[in-house]
């Protein structure tokens, strides 16, 4: 009885977290290895239950097993660095920001389909993805961002705005290039 | 104020607005970039680039976790026969031994009971734990074997021994020894001024603790300082980590996360 309450008392805590945390998963891996993260992380939540203190802070806790999780299955995995050309992004961004024409960003979302700006934020480097998606589309807070990825309250503070800066000169320069790609198919 | 110190002005406020944005600053920083915004025409555009992508992200839809994957889950086992209860017997094996250890070790050892970081677990009732601090004072009172011989060491253990991969830690000895039953390597450190003890060991002796199994599961990671000694463990392919020194464990993590 007391085995089926605590099932009863972790699955109504955490089972509403499962999307949003295979959302998360799929950052490191895709479709089925995602899931498997996440069935791996509510077996260790489960078994350390008993020691979350506070119910409020159930996701954080969920996103750190997970972290755990994704980490030690990818201790090798590399780095997004230098995918992309981080100055590139960075000029991009200055120009919107240096204009004053109405900036592009408002009109280029409104035309972006739904999960296409979840891509591109996967396509910036690693560190200022993860503290911009925890924060901006699972809500967490900088402090619970600190805890889940230990490092200081600043530097979240700092990948945030970094990440932000980097996304937005990523889809101005992807859309420019569109752009340019069509009128060559046009010619 | 000077153009110069404008410009700096700018360049520091212009770090704050994400947190502005996100509502995240103190009353004490947001006052200045509230102020800074009312003239600052680049200011208002990156607030509202900010504003913009924020708003944009938090409704990007949530795709579903397939419905088998929900059903693995609530369907679960119980969760192993415990690590708590693992941990409960261990600490009733190694009661006895800890606080004959205490005795010999004096009041030293006992205060490492009084204090506690990360968990509340003393490192003398954590056997690996208990036999590192043994180990190190062993190691420190015969000032050290002389020789850092890491070919040897690798000879002496049945599993993989990595060194720090830190330029300013300078290796400069090398043991075999006994850790909670399982053979183990020691290796020790300068670094910054202060003497850093690594023990390497299997990675499953290291997850068997009570504490560090289940913080390495949760956090990836275990940290804990008692009384100025800090303790720091990981576990990386398949080897078990321990880093141990008279630092708080805060310190001793940059050397190793």
């Amino acid at each position: 009885m007391k085995a089926e309450l605590r099932r009863a008392r972790f699955q109504s805590a955490t089972l509403h977290h499962l999307d949003r945390l295979v959302m998360l998963a799929s950052r490191w891996t895709d479709g089925h290895e995602a899931e498997d993260y996440v069935q791996e992380t509510y077996a260790r939540a489960w078994g350390a239950f008993d020691q979350l203190r506070d119910p409020k802070a159930t996701f954080a806790w969920l996103c750190q097993i997970l972290r755990t999780v994704a980490t030690e299955r990818h201790r090798t995995r590399a780095r997004r660095q230098d995918l992309l050309f981080i100055t590139e992004l960075e000029a991009a961004h200055e120009e919107i920001i240096a204009s004053d024409a109405p900036s592009p960003l408002d009109e280029l979302l409104a035309r972006l389909d739904a999960g296409r700006l979840r891509e591109a934020l996967r396509s910036i480097p690693e560190d200022f993805a993860e503290a911009v998606e925890l924060h901006d589309m699972h809500g967490l807070k900088y402090r619970e961002i600190a805890e889940i990825t230990s490092v200081p309250i600043g530097t979240v503070m700092s990948r945030i705005s970094r990440g932000r800066q980097l996304l937005a000169g990523l889809l101005v320069r992807d859309d420019a290039e569109g752009v340019r790609k069509e009128a060559a198919v046009g010619e | 104020m000077t153009e110069a110190a404008a410009a700096l002005e700018h360049a520091r406020l212009q770090e704050l607005l994400a947190a502005f944005v996100d509502d995240e600053l103190s009353a004490n920083d947001g006052g200045p970039v509230e102020k800074h915004l009312r003239t600052c025409a680049r200011c208002q555009r990156e607030v509202a680039l900010h504003r913009t992508l924020s708003r944009a992200l938090s409704q990007e839809p949530v795709p579903a976790g397939s419905f088998r994957l929900r059903r693995r889950i609530e369907q679960m086992g119980p969760p192993p026969p415990g690590r708590n209860e693992r941990a409960f017997m261990a600490i009733r094996r190694w009661a006895a031994p800890a606080l004959a250890a205490m005795v010999v070790f004096g009041v030293g050892s006992a205060t490492l009971l009084l204090r506690r970081g990360d968990t509340s677990r003393p490192f003398a009732a954590i056997p690996m734990l208990r036999d590192a601090v043994a180990d190190c004072r062993r190691a420190t009172a015969r000032n050290f074997p002389r020789k850092a011989d890491l070919g040897a060491l690798a000879e002496a253990v049945p599993f993989p021994v990595h060194t720090l991969d830190r330029p300013d830690a300078e290796l400069f000895s090398t043991w075999k020894t006994t850790l909670a039953g399982s053979p183990a390597a020691g290796l020790a450190y300068r670094w910054r001024g202060i003497v850093v003890i690594q023990y390497t060991v299997p990675g499953d002796v290291i997850r068997q603790q009570p504490d560090v199994g289940e913080a390495l599961s949760i956090s990836g990671y275990y940290a804990s300082s008692q009384l100025g000694q800090g303790i720091v463990a990981i576990v990386a392919d398949g080897s078990g980590t321990l880093l141990m020194a008279d630092v708080p464990a805060d310190e001793l993590k940059r050397l190793i996360l």
